[in-house]
């Protein structure tokens, strides 16, 4: 069964969630989201893009559709997937003090989807002084603990050693907090939520909509780096070369054959620091070859040192960056 | 000339200080023309003397000042809760006593079902009275193995389902969701709670149950069950008023044999803040007499018996953590400032002290901002204020709701659980309300427990949990301070007290027809006083012998 891709934004009021949503619906890149939003009237469509305005939805001619939340997330999110057919990906923007991780794992008892990743936005300038606030701060840990990546956002308003400053700071209170600093949630959106052909959780791969092109968009610019391999993968040592991974890299997919179960076809999934690693069934008539593919901000290291991190992993045939 | 219809009752209870009994009230053009003696009312010309209620006793008709019209939309489905609660059309459904009636009782109404796939769904079990044995899927799987079968427990939070239902959603021991709740051995029980058990209500149904939840059908069989409890204005305090939604309550209202005055109450976060305004402002154009839109919810935090109510130092008793906001404390700066400016009147629930203050704060700040007269902002349940935040209250011109049907439903779990001795012993506190001066109203949160004023003004005099221990003596309130609450003091809280609330000249008449005096049946008994009907605008309506 085809599983759409979850991902639930999450933070606080004013962290920049609208920004980011509003970015993502100009570079969808082809794929088809449904983004559930909070306040429709801040979601700044071009208008000669909506092809209908029903209610509480927009459809737009690049096939994304955005849908008003109003008092009811459950409701709003049964509403688009009577919808699943001609949609790839749905966005979930969390309430500004709602838990995220918990939305999230609504994908984990509903068949139809399959859970993407927990993006969570926090405002740079006053993330400390909102953990410390005696009526909110529990909700930011909250926010903060369920993070698979945070998004440490308007980080051009603070000095390099104030963000710094921060960023110790956020690490410390959350051990093993995968980090991206951005301003005006300029992310690469492509890394985000794998726009491109072969970027796209395997499992789901969606049909490619005749519109689509490989064309980067304009915005920040995305590095990718994969790898490929005949022989089998040692399962241990690739979890551990991508925990490995320092904050720059995004998100990581990957078709593995493992060693320790040749027969079937792994699946790896990886935003910011959540790792799942599934089968997905046996191998079948294809190609015996393992993929994997990383993707980041350009941060991220070159290839020379993650063919080296990932030296350990499998014998590898062939490796590709580019920036 | 319209006609005059005179009423002699065994006792006119009014609510009005001045003449606060009578025997007599005399009734035009659906209104109070008089109240008092035969004599002082034959004045008024030539009448007809109705002498229906002259054994009877009339009180204003009740106002319940928060319930849900979900009340009405769940008696679509069968009730298995523990104790015995009035269906809309009269009979008592009696209280299932444990665990096996309940499946006995389903597996009855399954063997009734024609459609195979069709789900089958209850509401209203409630698990704290069986003595810790919680419901499983074995035992619902007793009901069926192959038809999904969903109980939703009296408090809306928590389901429990059968196999059928976890299989299909693919539940199983390698699950790790929040709510999800599994045994020792790691296999999930089929009881899901919070955002997982909405979920899968809505999932698993299979109908629209959003829909059907507030359908024209429900909106009737919600005035029903109300009137038969001596109802005759009550809320639905929480709607985000879709289309169909109104469109239904128009069609209901606008039949002269709906028995109530209708009070939506227009959720805030569902629309942006100029849009709610327009919207509202265009409902209210369609006002009438038995439905008025105009009112405002916020619901800020969650609620005390399920852990998610926002309390301040020291927290629960049980050391769990705090609960969680619905709508922030920014967002309810802003969402009430904007309908506050815009005139309304906001209804504000909170459960948690924590809650309270933040909503206190927001009006202090609201009000500093724009100064306004009489806005009665209102605290919906409020369990936990202390007198402080009630004598904030009073300085800021709010009025207050509280949720005196905790005490018999909840009380003994906020007692050894969540709030402990003290804090439980001055919950919902009512006496408090009176000494500080809080125009204040009691509720029963409909379908969370069952509407009926009397039993709600029972659970405010009384202070009694379900294990029979009193809650606070010192909360207690006396039975007139009681019915008040129900009749003027609800209306007061919708600002409806010019028109309703009271039998008294120029009010509508409206009112709750009983069979035996609130005030001379002992305080213990009040919840047993038996309601004949009411009158609505002088029309009469009969409730069905229980
Ligand atoms: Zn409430
Ligand atoms: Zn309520």
């Amino acid at each position: 069964m085809r599983r759409l891709p979850l991902t639930v934004i999450g933070g606080f009021l004013g962290a920049g969630k609208t920004t980011l949503l509003n970015r993502l619906l100009r570079h969808a890149g082809g794929r088809r989201f449904a983004v559930l939003v909070n306040d429709f009237g801040a979601i700044d469509i071009d208008s000669r893009l909506v092809v209908a305005h029903g209610g509480d939805t927009i459809s737009l001619a690049n096939g994304c559709i955005c849908c008003g939340i109003g008092d009811s997330l459950v409701l709003a999110l049964m509403r688009v997937l009577e919808k699943v057919d001609v949609l790839d990906h749905v966005v979930v923007e969390a309430s500004g003090v709602a838990d995220p991780a918990r939305i999230a794992e609504l994908a984990l008892i509903e068949p139809l989807l399959a859970r993407d990743g927990v993006l969570v936005l926090a405002d740079a300038t006053s993330v400390r002084e909102r953990e410390a606030d005696r009526y909110v701060g529990d909700t930011i840990r909250r926010q903060l603990d369920g993070a698979d990546l945070l998004i440490l956002n308007k980080a051009d308003l603070l000095s390099d050693a104030q963000l710094a400053d921060v960023a110790t700071w956020l690490r410390q209170r959350a051990p093993g907090l995968r980090l991206v600093p951005a301003s005006h949630a300029e992310v690469p959106i492509e890394a985000l939520f794998g726009l491109a052909a072969g970027d796209a959780p395997a499992r789901d791969a969606p049909p490619r909509s005749p519109a689509a092109n490989d064309a980067t968009p304009d915005g920040p610019p995305i590095a990718r780096w994969s790898f490929t391999s005949r022989g089998p993968v040692d399962r241990a040592a690739l979890l551990a070369a991508l925990r490995a991974l320092p904050d720059s890299v995004l998100r990581a997919k990957g078709i593995v054959r493992f060693a320790d179960a040749p027969r079937q076809r792994g699946v790896v999934h990886m935003v910011g620091r959540r790792i799942d690693v599934s089968a997905d069934g046996p191998w079948g008539i294809a190609d015996l070859r393992s993929d994997l593919v990383l993707l980041g901000t350009p941060d991220m290291p070159d290839a020379a040192e993650l063919d080296g991190l990932f030296a350990g992993v499998a014998p590898a045939v062939s490796k590709s960056a580019s920036w | 000339m319209s006609s005059t219809t005179i009423y002699p009752a065994r006792r006119i209870i009014t609510m009005n200080a001045h003449q606060p009994f009578a025997s007599h009230v005399a009734v035009r053009d659906g209104r109070v023309l008089g109240v008092g003696s035969l004599a002082e009312l034959e004045g008024w010309g030539p009448y007809t003397l109705d002498r229906s209620f002259e054994s009877l006793v009339l009180l204003p008709g009740f106002v319940e000042g928060h319930s849900h019209a979900y009340e009405g939309g769940v008696w679509k489905f069968p009730y298995v809760g523990f104790f015995d609660r009035r269906s809309p059309d009269g009979a008592v459904s009696p209280g299932l006593k444990n665990i096996e009636a309940v499946v006995s009782r389903l597996r009855d109404i399954e063997r009734g079902m024609t459609d195979a796939g069709q789900p089958l769904l209850a509401w209203g079990f409630d698990p704290i009275y069986f003595g810790g044995r919680r419901m499983n899927a074995a035992d619902l799987d007793q009901v069926s193995t192959t038809r999904p079968v969903l109980v939703i427990h009296s408090n809306f939070h928590v389901l429990n389902v059968n196999s059928p239902v976890l299989a299909k959603a693919g539940i199983d021991h390698s699950t790790n969701v929040h709510g999800i709740v599994k045994d020792s051995a790691g296999k999930p029980t089929g009881e899901l709670q919070e955002i997982a058990a909405k979920y899968m209500a809505y999932r698993a149904s299979g109908i629209d149950l959003a829909g059907v939840l507030s359908d024209e059908e429900a909106v009737w069989r919600f005035a029903r069950v109300a009137q038969l409890s001596g109802v005759t204005t009550a809320t639905d305090l929480h709607n985000e008023l879709p289309e169909s939604t109104v469109a239904g309550y128009r069609r209901a209202s606008a039949s002269e044999d709906f028995p109530i005055r209708l009070l939506p109450a227009f959720g805030a976060i569902a629309l942006p803040v100029d849009e709610g305004v327009r919207k509202l402002k265009a409902l209210m154009q369609h006002n009438n007499d038995r439905l008025r839109f105009g009112l405002v919810k916020i619901v800020t935090d969650g609620s005390i018996q399920g852990l998610s109510a926002r309390m301040r130092w020291p927290g629960y008793y049980n050391g769990l953590p705090n609960g969680v906001w619905n709508t922030g404390p920014d967002d309810i700066d802003r969402l009430l400032q904007a309908y506050h400016d815009a005139g309304f009147q906001v209804h504000i629930h909170t459960n948690g002290d924590e809650a309270s203050e933040v909503a206190l704060d927001a009006v202090e700040r609201a009000l500093a901002r724009t100064p306004r007269r009489d806005h009665r902002h209102t605290l919906q349940h409020c369990q936990m204020a202390d007198a402080a935040q009630f004598r904030r209250m009073a300085a800021l011109g709010m009025c207050v709701n509280l949720f005196a049907n905790h005490l018999f439903y909840w009380g003994d779990i906020h007692y050894s659980q969540t709030l402990g001795p003290e804090r439980a012993n001055r919950m919902d506190a009512c006496a408090t309300a009176l000494r500080t001066g809080v125009p204040f109203a009691i509720h029963c949160d409909a379908p969370v427990t069952p509407i009926g004023p009397l039993f709600t003004a029972w659970c405010a005099v009384n202070r009694l949990t379900a294990s029979g221990r009193t809650l606070g003596e010192s909360e207690q309130i006396a039975p007139a301070d009681a019915l008040r609450a129900v009749t003027l003091g609800a209306a007061q809280t919708l600002k409806l007290d010019d028109e309703i609330g009271s039998i008294e000249v120029g009010k509508r008449a409206d009112f709750a027809v009983l069979h035996e005096d609130p005030l001379e049946v002992p305080p213990t008994a009040l919840k047993d006083v038996r309601v004949w009907g009411t009158v609505l605008g002088g029309r009469v309506f009969e409730a069905p012998a229980a």
